[in-house]
């Protein structure tokens, strides 16, 4: 394999997948004191702003990008709960609905970041409703949305709109 | 007008879903009865173990750097009122010494090899947390080559902050105190009252509240607010007088008929860097 094909999309797309993953753990242990601040729950998601980015850039056309989510989805639940089932759905559903929604909207910056916002409700509240399968949810609904969806939600829309044109401009390049 | 979902889709969602709930309830009543996971999921998360170790280090970096600027505004009071409690606690260790030296010697006349009390503790990183709605858990560097079992207490800072769930070769998980699932937080505990010990376990977390909950207390005893409360070493895995908390207040349950204690965890949950994993050494008799 020679050297340029290390720097196209199908190689450079899983990988950053990849360290965003590990890099969601350990900035959630780093900033921990920040993120969980009583009563807020914070959670950086920027694996699923990369799976955002995937779809809004049309990425997703040129790779197994369906295998990517479910693997991912896969090594969240054995590595971070150890309980599989719950962040494969919500990562598998949340990049999908914003994959449907992606045709009714148009390429602005803000319908994109709108399209990242139902993605992470989606997201959370899949993984909140998977919480009572189990018997270990112990937050009301009303909490839930203020301390842990509202500021997700703005923490992570907020990441999206810094990284939304350098990411698009790497995507170019890697074309 | 396009159509978001096909019926087709529509069927499909369904079959996952049934699935997924399968998949859900399944590997959560398998993880509960198995020590270690299956070795395919232990070697993965070995690896991935591994190479969250890689990346930790600079985030682990960045969060000491920014968690030292939010510690220094407040280092000025904290100082003053730490040098106060700096010489009580001289005091206190010269006779933690002492009556050590002595409990040990009175053990040896006793022939006892190793009591409730007698604990090792293995140091370890957190290397991880998991970004998740529930089951707050840490990964942390130690696994089963440093003994580690499935069970055992984890301290940090100044108290017990959560329990091993799941113990992979070279990590482990934590699952934390403020998780409400039956193997995180479900330890015998002692509360230190005035007219005496009251036994119990904590039967559940407060989140909204931040406090751990001592459910379905009958003892008479008088229990108070800022009363101490340790671990009680019944049960054998976890030892004696690892400290918990404080007690927050006493409510009625909702018959009347049994007191319901609020704890105040001694452990800060939200800032672990480092942590103990407190070993029993009554394993060893």
């Amino acid at each position: 394999m020679a050297f340029w094909q290390f720097t196209r999309l199908k190689f450079v797309y899983p990988v950053i997948l990849l360290i965003l993953f590990f890099l969601d753990g350990t900035l959630m242990s780093a900033l921990g004191g920040y993120f969980t601040h009583f009563p807020f729950h914070i959670l950086p998601m920027l694996t699923f702003v990369w799976l955002f980015f995937g779809i809004q850039f049309k990425v997703y056309q040129d790779i197994p990008f369906w295998w990517y989510v479910l693997l991912i989805g896969v090594m969240f639940d054995a590595y971070y709960t150890g309980i599989f089932g719950t962040y494969i759905i919500a990562f598998l559903l949340g990049t999908l609905i914003m994959k449907q929604l992606h045709y009714w909207l148009d390429e602005r910056i803000i319908a994109g970041l709108l399209l990242l916002l139902i993605g992470i409700v989606v997201y959370l509240i899949i993984t909140y409703f998977a919480g009572f399968i189990i018997g270990i949810a112990n937050i009301s609904l009303l909490n839930f949305l203020i301390y842990q969806l509202v500021p997700t939600v703005i923490l992570n829309v907020f990441i999206g709109a810094i990284f939304y044109y350098p990411t698009w401009s790497f995507f170019q390049v890697l074309n | 007008m396009r159509r978001i979902f096909s019926s087709r889709s529509v069927v499909v969602a369904m079959v996952v879903f049934l699935v997924v709930v399968g998949l859900i309830t399944g590997s959560n009543w398998f993880a509960k009865r198995t020590n270690t996971p299956p070795f395919l999921q232990r070697f993965s998360n070995d690896l991935a173990g591994g190479a969250s170790r890689i990346l930790a280090a600079p985030t682990n970096a960045i969060g000491r750097s920014a968690n030292s600027i939010g510690n220094l505004l407040s280092t000025f009071e904290e100082n003053k009122k730490l040098k106060s409690e700096v010489d009580q606690f001289a005091q206190d260790k010269v006779r933690l010494q002492t009556v050590e030296e002595e409990n040990k010697s009175l053990k040896q006349q006793l022939k006892l090899k190793a009591t409730l009390t007698d604990y090792q503790t293995v140091s370890a990183v957190t290397i991880s947390r998991s970004p998740t709605t529930w089951q707050s858990q840490l990964v942390i560097d130690k696994g089963t080559n440093s003994g580690l079992k499935k069970g055992m207490p984890v301290l940090a800072g100044s108290g017990i902050i959560g329990r091993i769930s799941e113990v992979n070769t070279t990590n482990a998980k934590v699952a934390l105190i403020s998780d409400t699932s039956d193997s995180a937080n479900r330890f015998a505990i002692t509360v230190k009252g005035d007219d005496g010990d009251v036994n119990g376990i904590v039967t559940s977390f407060n989140r909204e509240k931040n406090q751990l909950i001592m459910g379905q207390v009958t003892s008479d005893n008088k229990i108070k607010k800022g009363d101490l409360i340790q671990t009680s070493g019944l049960g054998g895995v976890i030892p004696s007088g690892l400290f918990v908390g404080k007690v927050a207040s006493v409510a009625k349950d909702d018959y009347g008929l049994t007191k319901k204690i609020y704890i105040e965890p001694a452990a800060d949950l939200g800032n672990i860097t480092t942590v103990m994993v407190a070993v029993s050494k009554m394993g060893d008799n």
